[in-house]
């Protein structure tokens, strides 16, 4: 059979993309308003698929992919978010526009999967544009409104701007490795001229250092983080829940595959830089987030903010067969999981909304919810405090892992010291992050029923708030299963295991 | 015993109750309103049916084997491959603790159709009631289920969720919101010890399972070999006999439980009386082997409930809220149950938990049931004469009454001559106290009796005084046949004269000796009882009981002045209990002000101080704000160029000072 019959999910999503874009100009209203629904039956089958043929194993070449359990998780967890994210969007976009929309996330989840599965350079540049450019236009969309399309455009261009210092950083890694292939054995690899070069030299320093760079907006990294709020507060709620995941999630399966690939072998130099990366990131999400009255605004930094915990697992890295308790990459994994659906629960809660037909925006607009709405202001209270890490919510145990994984370094590991001290700074950050979670669930609970809002959100919202705020408690309560994937994941992340990567090649077309 | 099956019956216990809230929870306010009950009737129910085979199963099992943990799944792992599960340990202990919880929670549930209704009409918050009531059983379950230290602490804060929010059921009413906030908050502080020792255990064990740690105390190791120290066990003891006494209503954290009558009373009954507050009993015996280990903790712990259990006695002789006596009767019962455990009669101890649920329950109810009928008024000096108005209540009570006295031959005889005796065999003084606590007991529920239900008819302005209703009448019956008959359970029936016709100790300590053995293996002379000593004492504390009643009768019925008379001669002493000797007050003065102060003074540093800084902090990025918008020609440029000097700073750092 042929190998690329493993794509076969990345394939799906893609061609329901197409089908739901070619839905979309129908003539007739009832037709576009299927398109939702078409997405969600993509997604499906795509599971479906993934369930039978994608099974980690060989890397494909000349294809530039490699399907391993990273792949895998990958795949899965934006499959389930991705059907989420269909369902709280189901009503935002314009009637004549429902075909372009979907279409668009549909692609965008496309990008994200093959990411997980990238294994060249320019198949994962490609792959994370993929993720991007959609959301570009989905920001435009989202709304007739012309915040919207100032974000968009803000949007846009700076992300354009990222792309090319991000491949100006794969020229440089493609001129010191020779080749643009990630690892494998056959015909030389980037992971190969590492290990033959023992260390890494300057030359694929900086194409590394310049890759991050670009990635780093992916994940709104400080100090490429300043798009963040403006975009998520131009876009549509529902969109922005969508925004917090999709690319950051490309971002970080970016990141894993170009340090998998140099063995986990950063130059101090480089490692001290994200660890300052990752230090900023946190303070100044949680700091900005916390003079915010704009709750999208809040979440927006919130959402800066979780990249610099996330970052933590990433700086710890893999620890072949332990926990997410030892292992940095399997925590983030996790994590990445938790935060995509606990802020899209948060958005989408947001996005049910209005205040006068117009958005609501505001905590003064959300004052006294769980009397006008209990069960909205139920799931929105559920996901601040997951946020929050606060438990019974997954977004504690996302915490407790990513932290005690900085914690489980060896005490003769050189960053021991260093990891701890950012750990240090890290809870002092989500105490601080309490602060205007708390905010949100006090406008609820405590506050005099003054607001404005009354929710107006469609069936399908209501139902895919319901699964986020239910799964943060769900995943407290039996986390293991998404947890066990988090560390097969983790542990094909791991250098040792690049010994067993074999290749296929393509048969002749 | 066969694991799946187990499993099964554990399933079905724990997921039940926690259904039928979340269902009343959903659709009570919309669609069920007034039928509510049926929801946590069933889930209980279910509860119920899966206790008693589980019951069954251990039982058949025996002694020997009756003992099992099911993992039921694996909740995160410590280090690689090292769990936190989530199992369930079902032993005899655990079995009769969850017959107590989910009959009792039933016979509670069916009683609340009717009372939690005015004049047929279900009260506000009906479906929120019902709603609690199956989440509290729920925790309860967890609590005397869960089978390592962290479910146990998980159900113990549960238990002590529901016990707020159903203390302030009625929030409107100020009492009621300062009374749940009260509990909550000595509940706190008997907690804060158990969190303590929950984590001591951990450091000192490098576990939580009850049988890991456990089979450590036993051989006396730590974790990482080394001895384990009696120091280090006598301080985890005494960390967890804090959580016991917070959540037990011991001294000096009684203070709670009285005021938390200001619950519905079907929540005194249940929660108040019968399950959580004798959580802390359980926990104790269950972590028998880490007290026993421990002398001292064991001495402390009986002195302290022997003390409490007199200082409750004699504060409960002169109230007048019914429901608050029988609150300050029930702390004294508790003092009881902790006097056994520290006697070593861990058996003696559970089997008065057993038997005190039945009576204390009824006695709870029955006086609910005369709030009900008095509409809201519990206040002994404003009616009495009850009998002929309500048969059934003042029948079932009476037998709640004389129970509790320690009448013979009635439930909570048996049970508390256990105790009596254990305390004697160790300590004469303890023994004493308990002897006289036990006529303190019989005078001061008699004269309840008899002010509520005995002399001339009188009942509230505009109330009209009638008997209950089928669904109240129902529960009380049960309780009051378990009242009699409970006690039986640890009975043995010999042949030969009256002397010999009972053995106290019968099947109900040979059912729990797997569970007790830690206290038996530590005082293994507790078995050789002499034959006489244990015969007389039976002789002795009937004679109490009686002569409590007795008295009761003298003072408050045949001769009411005489009581008058005794009330003047000692105007001080009366004074001091009926003002519970100051204690709410000393707490008022001595603890709870300063904190106001020291909570005042944090509030204004915080305000003044830190809010400053904060300000003075952000004051920084805003300058930076205002010198860099100046550059700023339009936004998006401003964004492009910071993103461009970020990468050349950052290469700048690399490169050439890193380089």
């Amino acid at each position: 059979m042929n190998p690329l019959i493993q794509m076969s999910p990345e394939v799906c999503v893609v061609l329901g993309g197409c089908l739901v874009c070619l839905i979309g100009v129908a003539r007739r209203s009832s037709a576009r308003a299927v398109t939702s629904s078409v997405a969600l039956v993509t997604l499906v089958v795509a599971m479906a698929l993934t369930a039978w043929y994608g099974r980690p194993g060989d890397a494909i070449q000349p294809a530039g992919l490699l399907i391993t359990q990273l792949s895998m998780y990958v795949r899965w967890i934006t499959l389930i978010v991705g059907v989420l994210i269909v369902l709280v969007n189901a009503g935002t976009p314009a009637d004549e526009e429902r075909g372009e929309f979907f279409g668009m996330i549909l692609f965008s989840i496309a990008g994200v999967m093959l990411t997980g599965c990238a294994n060249d350079l320019v198949v994962l540049f490609l792959a994370v544009e993929l993720v991007s450019v959609p959301t570009y236009i989905l920001v435009g969309l989202s709304r007739t409104d012309a915040r919207a399309s100032e974000a968009a455009v803000k949007y846009f261009f700076l992300g354009a701007l990222a792309a090319a210092i991000m491949v100006y950083g794969f020229s440089f890694l493609y001129g010191a490795a020779g080749t643009t292939v990630l690892r494998g054995a056959s015909g030389g690899s980037l992971s190969e001229h590492v290990a033959s070069a023992g260390r890494l030299t300057d030359f694929a320093t900086i194409g590394l250092l310049l890759a991050f760079a670009g990635l780093s907006f992916k994940i709104a990294a400080v100090p490429f983080h300043a798009y963040a709020p403006d975009v998520y507060e131009g876009a549509a709620s529902s969109v922005t829940g969508l925004l917090g995941f999709l690319p950051k999630l490309a971002g970080f399966a970016a990141m894993i595959h170009l340090l998998t690939a140099i063995g986990w072998q950063l130059p101090t130099s480089l490692l001290w830089l994200l660890w300052g990366v990752a230090a900023a990131t946190m303070t100044v999400g949680n700091v900005l987030a916390l003079l915010q009255t704009n709750v999208k605004r809040m979440l927006a930094y919130s959402s800066i903010a979780h990249s610099g915990y996330m970052l933590i697992g990433l700086l710890v890295g893999p620890a072949l067969g332990a926990g997410p308790m030892h292992d940095g990459v399997a925590a983030l994994l996790f994590y990445v999981a938790v935060y995509g659906t606990m802020n899209l629960g948060a958005f989408a809660a947001l996005g049910s909304l209005t205040v006068r037909d117009e958005p609501a925006e505001t905590l003064d607009d959300l004052a006294g919810l769980s009397r006008r709405a209990p069960w909205t202001a139920l799931a929105l209270t559920v996901c601040a405090f997951s946020l929050m890490g606060f438990p019974p919510t997954a977004g504690f145990l996302g915490k407790v892992y990513v932290f005690s994984s900085a914690f489980s370094l060896s005490p003769w590991h050189p960053f021991r010291t260093a990891m701890v001290v950012l750990v240090v700074i890290a809870v002092i950050n989500s105490a601080i992050g309490a602060a205007y979670y708390l905010r949100i669930a006090a406008a609820c609970y405590l506050r005099d029923a003054d607001g404005q809002s009354r929710v107006s959100g469609d069936f399908m919202l209501r139902v895919g708030l319901g699964i986020c705020g239910a799964a943060m408690v769900v995943l407290f309560v039996i986390p293991k299963p998404l947890v066990d994937r988090a560390r097969y994941a983790a542990a094909a992340a791991h250098p040792r295991r690049d010994a067993h990567v074999s290749v296929v090649e393509l048969p002749p077309s | 015993m066969d694991a799946h099956r187990i499993q099964y019956w554990v399933l079905l216990v724990l997921l039940a109750p926690p259904a039928a809230s979340i269902l009343a929870a959903a659709l009570g306010p919309r669609f069920l309103r007034g039928q509510t009950h049926w929801l946590p009737i069933l889930g209980v129910g279910a509860a119920l049916v899966g206790s008693v085979n589980l019951f069954n199963q251990v039982r058949a099992a025996g002694e020997a084997h009756g003992s099992i943990v099911v993992e039921l799944y694996r909740w995160i792992a410590t280090v690689p491959d090292q769990w936190f599960s989530v199992n369930v340990l079902v032993d005899p202990l655990t079995a009769i603790m969850l017959l107590v919880v989910t009959g009792v929670a039933l016979l509670v549930v069916v009683y609340s159709r009717e009372y939690m209704s005015d004049h047929g009409h279900p009260v506000r918050g009906y479906e929120r009631f019902f709603a609690y009531l199956a989440l509290f059983v729920f925790s309860m379950c967890v609590l005397v289920l869960g089978g390592n230290f962290l479910l146990l602490y998980l159900g113990w804060e549960a238990v002590g969720l529901c016990s707020y929010l159903l203390i302030g059921f009625y929030y409107d009413r100020p009492s009621a919101a300062a009374a749940a906030k009260k509990a909550f908050l000595v509940n706190r502080i008997g907690d804060f010890g158990f969190g303590l020792a929950i984590l001591l255990i951990y450091v000192t064990f490098q576990e939580l399972d009850y049988q890991a740690v456990f089979a450590m105390v036993d051989a006396g190791t730590t974790a990482s070999g080394e001895a384990l120290t009696s120091g280090r066990v006598t301080a985890i003891a005494l960390l967890l006999f804090c959580g016991a006494a917070g959540k037990s209503a011991q001294f000096p954290l009684y203070v709670w439980l009285p005021d938390a009558m200001e619950g519905p009373s079907p929540v005194s009954a249940l929660i108040h009386a019968a399950t959580m507050v004798t959580a802390g009993v359980y926990m104790v015996v269950r972590c028998g082997a880490i007290f026993a280990a421990s002398p001292l903790a064991m001495a402390l712990v009986a002195t302290i409930g022997a003390f409490t259990a007199l200082l409750a006695a004699t504060i409960a002789l002169v109230q007048f809220d019914m429901k608050r006596i029988l609150a300050y009767s029930t702390i004294s019962q508790l003092g009881y149950m902790f006097l056994g455990v520290g006697m070593y009669a861990g058996s003696a101890a559970i089997f008065h938990l057993f038997t005190h649920a039945f009576f204390k329950a009824l006695l709870f109810l029955a006086a609910g049931s005369v709030m009900h009928a008095m509409g809201g008024v519990i206040d002994l000096r404003r009616f009495g004469g009850l009998r002929r108005v309500m048969p059934w209540t003042y029948a079932t009570m009476l037998i709640g009454a004389l129970s509790l006295a320690g009448i013979p031959l009635l439930s909570g005889f048996w049970s508390k001559d256990a105790i009596i005796h254990a305390a004697f065999e160790n300590s004469r003084l303890l023994g004493w106290i308990g002897l006289l606590t036990a006529l303190l007991t019989a005078f001061y529920t008699f004269r309840m009796v008899f002010l509520a239900f005995h002399g001339t008819t009188r009942v509230p302005d505009g109330v009209h005084a009638h008997e209950a209703g089928a669904w109240i009448k129902l529960p009380l019956v049960v309780l009051a046949v378990g009242s009699i008959f409970a006690g039986y359970a640890d009975v043995t029936f010999l042949s030969g004269g009256f002397a010999g016709a009972f053995d106290p100790h019968g099947w109900f300590s040979h059912f729990l000796s797997s569970v007790t053995a830690p206290f038996a293996m530590h005082h293994a002379e507790f078995a050789a009882a002499g034959h006489m000593q244990k015969y007389g004492l039976l002789y002795m504390s009937s004679a109490v009981a009686i002569g409590g009643v007795i008295l009761a009768y003298s003072l408050y019925v045949d001769s009411p002045m005489l009581g008058l008379i005794i009330r003047r001669a000692f105007p001080k002493t009366h004074q001091l209990l009926s003002n519970k000797y100051y204690v709410d007050e000393a707490y008022e003065s001595w603890i709870v002000q300063p904190l106001r102060r020291l909570a005042a003074f944090c509030y204004a540093f915080d305000r003044y101080v830190i809010d400053g800084l904060v300000w003075l902090l952000t004051a920084v990025p805003r300058l930076a704000a205002l010198v860099l918008r100046v550059f700023e020609q339009g936004r998006l440029q401003g964004y492009g160029t910071s993103m461009t000097i970020g990468l050349a700073a950052i290469l700048f750092l690399i490169l050439v000072i890193g380089g």
